[in-house]
């Protein structure tokens, strides 16, 4: 009888060890640098649902184990296996998306969901508080990857064209409505992407390609001189080659535990013709751009004086001021430009850039913000 | 056995060391003390909801409401109420740092309404950061906003 219940008290103590290892060696690692262990933060407070809830998770998050193990797992799901995790959707070709933007294409809105009318509500009355004050505004929402890429969701998808979701199709729907001048890329890129030499998107990343880029530059430029809110500028700039080798976004949340590859991204730099110059950013600008990301990339990424800003800047002829907010291009960004009226003075154009995924995942959502009245000299 | 009940002896006298340190020196170190240029002992009054959450793609700030208990650097009053921006929350204050936000740091590593913490702190806020800011308070609160430079805990 003994030399049967060894083996099973073998695998016990085993079982015991394995389990028990992690939280000792997450508390001796804790103490040994000079922290108080994270397992004793239960005491500090009082024992209810939602407290211990938040004590499990803050656990799970600082587990150290948890964070050498949980690289190399997603490594193995998605090299192995093709699973992107939570938050990136592995397509075609090598293509990622970013998975809650393409469920914003696919599901059905919230019941009850007025996403929509708050936008265009948003949207309205913030042009309505630039036209008090003499300054025209143009809104230019960037397609979703998936929006003119589907084909690389699904093979099901080729030869649809660029397919933008209910709720986009809704708001631009409601702000021709409203006369809210809007620069329509979703068609430009539809018609672009069979044409353009390169994609219009990156294929590891949620941001639209240097091609696209240059595109929606020239589109932006044109409506506003066509509309005779601008006249073209005297400052030449020209474009040199500076490509770049860029590990994605999409990419990158998978937190791997080493990079796969690098994505080889033939961006073109903005310079003054006169004096070779990268372009740069001017406070006393006609132009005020504001926007998210999408201005980010290129931009004050690599190669810096690549972005939308630096190319818009070239087919107006002038440069242009740019107020950029990472994820916040809905409403983060009016807030920070209401913190910063001064960068109204002087203006005559504000070009308000936002994601399309940002109809259904906006930070802060699409509350109206008043701008400070205008400073009297 | 024996491991097991040294260890947790010395789990609970770590534990009860913190709570033994003298209110004036809780969560002293040599960088809150000399970081920024306010130093305060406050209680976060709240965590409004949906201000601290983990980001997939972009790096955020959030404003923080506080209520100073001590001041030791800076023209701050005890009882007053501050705002503070703490750069990605949801992360320890020791990891919190990166190229967008450096020279961060601290050993706090969550943000729970009714903890004391100590901070150094810098202003105006946007002197320091330019990026997103998650303002629960926007449009109803007045004065400027800080920057938590250094966030140490202090109960």
């Amino acid at each position: 009888m003994p030399s049967t219940r060894q083996p099973q008290l073998c695998l016990i103590l085993m079982f015991l060890a394995l389990i028990g290892s992690v939280p000792l060696l997450q508390a001796a690692l804790e103490l040994a640098a000079g922290a108080r262990p994270q397992a004793l933060e239960v005491f500090r407070q009082k024992p209810t649902a939602p407290n211990l809830r938040r004590y499990e998770h803050d656990l799970t998050e600082a587990s150290r184990v948890a964070g050498w193990l949980r690289p190399w797992a997603q490594y193995v799901l998605f090299a192995g296996l093709g699973d992107g995790g939570g938050k990136t959707l592995v397509g075609r070709a090598g293509w990622l998306f970013y998975k809650p933007g393409v469920q914003g294409l696919t599901d059905r809105p919230a019941h009850g969901s007025h996403t929509v009318e708050e936008a265009a509500a948003a949207i309205v009355d913030f042009r309505d508080q630039l036209q008090a004050r003499g300054l025209r505004l143009l809104i230019v929402p960037a397609p979703n990857k998936e929006s003119i890429y589907p084909e690389y969701v699904t093979r099901r998808a080729a030869g649809l064209g660029a397919v933008p979701g209910a709720g986009t199709r809704a708001l631009l729907q409601q702000l021709a409505a409203a006369g809210v001048e809007v620069a329509d890329l979703f068609a430009l890129f539809a018609a672009g992407k069979t044409n353009a030499t390169a994609p219009l998107y990156l294929a590891q990343d949620s941001h639209w390609s240097p091609a696209g880029v240059e595109l929606a530059a020239q589109l932006v430029a044109r409506r506003i001189t066509g509309r005779g809110w601008l006249q073209t500028g005297t400052t030449a700039y020209l474009c040199r080659p500076a490509p770049i080798e860029r590990v994605g976004d999409l990419l990158d949340m998978l937190q791997l535990p080493r990079t796969l590859t690098r994505e080889t991204v033939p961006c073109r730099q903005v310079v003054r013709a006169d004096d070779g110059a990268p372009y740069r950013d001017e406070p006393g600008a006609e132009v005020l751009v504001l926007g998210d990301s999408f201005l980010r990339i290129y931009a004050t990424d690599e190669p810096g004086a690549a972005g939308f800003s630096a190319h818009l800047a070239r087919e107006l002829k002038q440069p242009v001021l740019s107020l950029i907010n990472d994820g916040g291009g809905a409403t983060l960004v009016r807030q920070e430009l209401c913190r910063r009226p001064q960068l109204l003075a002087g203006k005559k154009v504000v070009i308000w850039e936002f994601v399309e995924r940002d109809l259904r995942l906006a930070t802060e959502g699409w509350p109206r913000v008043s701008l400070p009245p205008p400073a009297h000299p | 056995m024996r491991v097991m009940y040294a260890l947790s002896v010395v789990l609970l006298t770590g534990a009860c060391s913190d709570l033994a340190r003298s209110p004036a020196h809780a969560g002293a170190d040599a960088q809150v003390q000399t970081l920024g240029t306010v130093e305060v002992t406050a209680r976060l009054v709240e965590v409004p909801e949906g201000a601290i959450f983990k980001r997939d793609l972009y790096d955020y700030a959030t404003i923080l409401k506080y209520e100073v208990v001590t001041v030791h650097r800076g023209a701050l009053k005890q009882g007053a109420v501050i705002y503070v921006g703490q750069y990605n929350p949801w992360k320890p204050r020791a990891a919190a740092a990166d190229r967008k936000a450096p020279n961060l740091g601290g050993n706090a590593r969550q943000f729970h309404a009714g903890r004391l913490q100590r901070l150094a702190l810098a202003t105006p806020l946007d002197d320091f950061f330019m990026g997103g800011l998650v303002d629960k308070y926007f449009g109803r609160r007045a004065g400027p906003a800080y920057w938590a430079v250094w966030t140490n805990d202090a109960d």
